[in-house]
């Protein structure tokens, strides 16, 4: 890759600012932004034709090969691009979870498959589903009951998932399913690539304790839903070795929009909400709210709390750096994010609590109240955060993996 | 501009030259023997550091230094935290060596450099006072004007390695205004001059020797001012940035010690029959350790990369590498006496050297609660 001149460079940068103020929806990242609702058809096509046009311009899909439908520019580049798209709290490409499968695919596809369907999850034309977890597989994922039996050139699905994200406007899924009953456990899972629209697909609402008309989450039900052999990803009972790589995708991903106060991120969805992330709205909120008399920034727990986010923040933007360097340098696991996943999640409880604590009785206050403060987002993101520490892997299971494969100590 | 975290080639070996160092020139009963002694100092390992040109790490080969950068120097005090060094490094280098190539005159650069780095003289600050902390305001210690120099009076305090020191580099009042800051002089004076009395102060952390130190009259030339007259106060600043960084390097070398001992007890130590290790409530826990030190890590090469770059950032990264350093030490270092049980909370382990060092460099150039309500200020600051 050739470095870019610092004229260059300048000039990409004036051109993304003028493509933001062209695309981005009028009010975009000011308390006055009406947001869709989350899930909704509107949002929903919002969000595709902005991830159109965001890879259009060439803006996303970095780090994939052209060939696959990935954006290639230098370094330098790619660095202005993200710099500007974060200073505009650009909402992060409508793919969902079709990001995972990018990175699943790169690893463990063949070639077709990965010629096949790369492209069109990059240019945010098909969107999609997870189906990991169920009702009796959670943090043991590996437990999973749903079967896959192979009937000449398909497989026959058969079972139950739950906790899917984007569960209604799904258009294709993947799925970890048992292939062998009688191989030992971590040997006996398949992991393949689901159509929404196969007979025998099914799916429905779980609503949460956020009280969402829409559902974010869903489950979905497999009653002999036939799948073409080639939609296995990698060898027959390999499935959990594939999986493994997603999650670890899965979970380094969201430290990402954490750190640079982005919004829109995994499970939330595209201009469904507003900018409520960084430092500085908190610091916003905090003098602005009187709070027995005082403002909140006047009350030196809250400034010390908002410092410590501030700190952790620049901790995990840092921690990215050097584990960048080790991604290079083949040092690093993997492993690594389930730290980042800790650290991102257990802060936004804290940061959820604060900001209750700070509007007081307010914090009552749920959306659809014409008295709640911010329309009830920051209500709606402290119930949020209680989901964010049990999904992709509890903060425990976090922990196992960090004390057991990292620093090496005994499974008990 | 942009920053590198981690480390190239050359500083991945002085790193290891520097532990391989250590281990063998500095082990715990080393540690121990200087624990015991009242000047904490031995000029025999001194010579030995000068030897390998540790103390002129940074300083300008013309003053006999090796020309090396900050950050390269912030790695040998990562190393010196893990082994929880002894004696007057950070003293004579941080606190007065870096100042003086930051500040001096080509002449006191002269008289000093190459002696700090041939291992010739150790030095260091005086500029505490009652309050403990380094505020304008708290600092009363005069400086009167005596025939073509001053004379100087007071009593500083948490003066570390004062009985090792040949010099000690004093923050004097030279005039009192409307600002507190302005009116602070800095001098360069003989620690063995007639009218200093140094008294020990009984302190937690052994290792690092602290005295409170009163002048009574003690006659300093003009020549000795390091920096500009009353312009002190910005230099102090300065000093404590670096040295801050530097105590979060130490920081780092010192958790992650303490971490990597209390893994290595969890997975050797029995009880109900199998290794405590399997636990969850320990394994966790050692889970949070890590994670601290990792972003600890982060944090303290980011902080030491902004001051070796002279980047804008650079207080607001020490600040808040300060901040979870000093944080994180404290939570690691408490979490290996419990992890430890028993045994940790013992004189003989090891463990509570490492403990009272994370105290004292949290403590030192403000706490991590000070840090944070700076940090604060600086972030409204920055808003507006």
């Amino acid at each position: 890759m050739v470095s870019s001149e610092p004229e260059k460079l300048e000039a990409l940068r004036e051109e993304v600012r003028a493509f933001l103020r062209e695309n981005l929806p009028e009010k975009w990242g000011t308390p006055a932004y009406e947001p869709l609702e989350a899930g909704s058809e509107e949002q929903v096509a919002l969000s595709k034709s902005f991830t159109k046009k965001l890879y259009d311009a060439g803006y996303t899909a970095f780090g994939v090969p052209a060939e696959y439908g990935g954006i290639e520019r230098p370094r330098e580049e790619i660095a202005v691009i993200r710099e500007e798209l974060r200073r505009q709290g650009t909402p992060m490409p409508f793919v969902g979870l079709g990001r995972l499968v990018v990175d699943t695919l790169l690893q463990w596809g063949t070639e077709e498959q990965k010629k096949r369907f790369l492209p069109p999850i990059l240019r945010g034309e098909v969107y999609w589903i997870e189906g990991f977890s169920e009702p009796n597989a959670g943090s043991d994922l590996a437990g999973v009951q749903t079967t896959a039996v192979r009937d000449g050139d398909e497989w026959v699905i058969n079972g139950q998932k739950c906790w899917t994200s984007g569960w209604d406007y799904g258009e294709w899924g993947f799925l970890l399913c048992r292939t062998d009953v009688n191989a030992p456990r971590h040997r006996n899972l398949g992991f393949f690539l689901f159509d929404c629209n196969t007979p025998g697909f099914s799916r429905r609402p779980l609503y949460q304790i956020t009280a969402e008309a829409h559902a974010q989450y869903g489950e979905l039900f497999f009653d002999d839903m036939r799948v073409p052999h080639e939609n296995l990803v990698g060898e027959e009972g390999r499935g959990w070795y594939i999986a493994m790589t997603t999650l670890i995708a899965e979970r380094g991903g969201g430290q990402v929009s954490a750190a640079s106060g982005e919004t829109g991120g995994m499970g939330l969805g595209l201009f469904g909400t507003r900018t409520i992330g960084g430092v500085d709205s908190l610091i916003e909120l905090a003098r602005k709210t009187k709070h027995y008399g005082q403002t909140a920034w006047d009350d030196s727990s809250f400034r010390r709390r908002i410092a410590q986010i501030a700190i952790e923040n620049e901790a995990m933007r840092a921690y990215g750096m050097r584990l960048g360097k080790m991604i290079m340098s083949g040092s690093a696991s993997g492993n690594e994010a389930s730290m980042a996943k800790l650290t991102w999640t257990e802060q936004g409880k804290r940061r959820g609590d604060m900001v209750c604590e700070m509007i007081g009785a307010y914090s009552q206050l749920m959306r659809g109240d014409p008295r709640a403060v911010d329309n009830g987002d920051l209500v709606f993101s402290m119930l949020m955060s209680r989901g964010t520490t049990i999904f992709m892997g509890t903060s425990e299971i976090c922990r196992n993996i960090l004390s057991e494969r990292i620093l090496g100590l005994p499974r008990g | 501009m942009a920053i590198e975290l981690g480390l190239n080639e050359e500083q991945s070996m002085l790193k290891t030259m520097a532990r391989d160092f250590l281990a063998t020139e500095a082990p715990k009963t080393f540690v121990r023997q200087m624990m015991d002694d009242e000047v904490g100092h031995s000029p025999e390992l001194w010579q030995k550091m000068a030897e390998l040109g540790w103390q002129g790490l940074v300083f300008p080969e013309e003053y006999g230094g090796a020309a090396m950068n900050f950050r390269d120097l912030t790695i040998l005090c990562e190393e010196m935290g893990r082994a929880v060094m002894p004696g007057p490094f950070y003293s004579t280098v941080i606190l007065v060596g870096l100042p003086i190539l930051d500040f001096g005159t080509d002449e006191q650069k002269a008289e000093f450099l190459p002696k700090i780095a041939n291992g010739e003289i150790v030095c260091t600050l005086a500029a505490l006072e009652e309050s403990g902390d380094l505020w304008a305001d708290d600092l009363h210690f005069r400086a009167l004007p005596r025939g073509d120099g001053y004379a100087l009076s007071g009593t500083k305090m948490f003066v570390t390695d004062a009985k090792a020191a040949d010099y000690m580099l004093v923050a004097a009042r030279t005039r009192r205004t409307q600002d507190p800051e302005d009116g602070v002089t800095l001098f360069m004076v003989n620690a063995n001059d007639f009218g200093i009395y140094i008294d020990n102060m009984t302190v937690m952390d052994l290792t690092r020797k602290q005295y409170e130190v009163r002048f009574t009259d003690v006659p300093v030339s003009a020549s000795n001012i390091i920096g500009e007259l009353h312009g002190g106060w910005p230099i102090l600043q300065q000093i404590a940035l670096k040295a801050s960084a530097v105590l979060s390097a130490e920081m780092v070398g010192a958790g992650e010690m303490a971490m990597e001992m209390t893994v290595a007890y969890l997975k050797d130590r029995m009880q109900f029959g199998v290794v405590i290790g399997t636990f969850q409530a320990l394994k966790h826990k050692a889970a949070d350790m890590y994670a601290a030190m990792e972003y600890s890590r982060s944090l303290m090469e980011w902080a030491a990369e902004c001051v070796k770059e002279d980047d804008r950032d650079a207080p607001m990264a020490v600040a808040m590498a300060k901040s979870y350093c000093g944080d994180a030490v404290k939570f690691v270092t408490d979490a290996g006496i419990q992890l430890h049980g028993g045994i940790g909370f013992t004189w003989d382990h090891d463990m509570h050297l490492y403990f009272k060092r994370g105290r004292y460099n949290d403590t030192t150039f403000g706490d991590s609660n000070y840090q944070k309500e700076w940090i604060t200020r600086k972030l409204e600051a920055n808003l507006m």
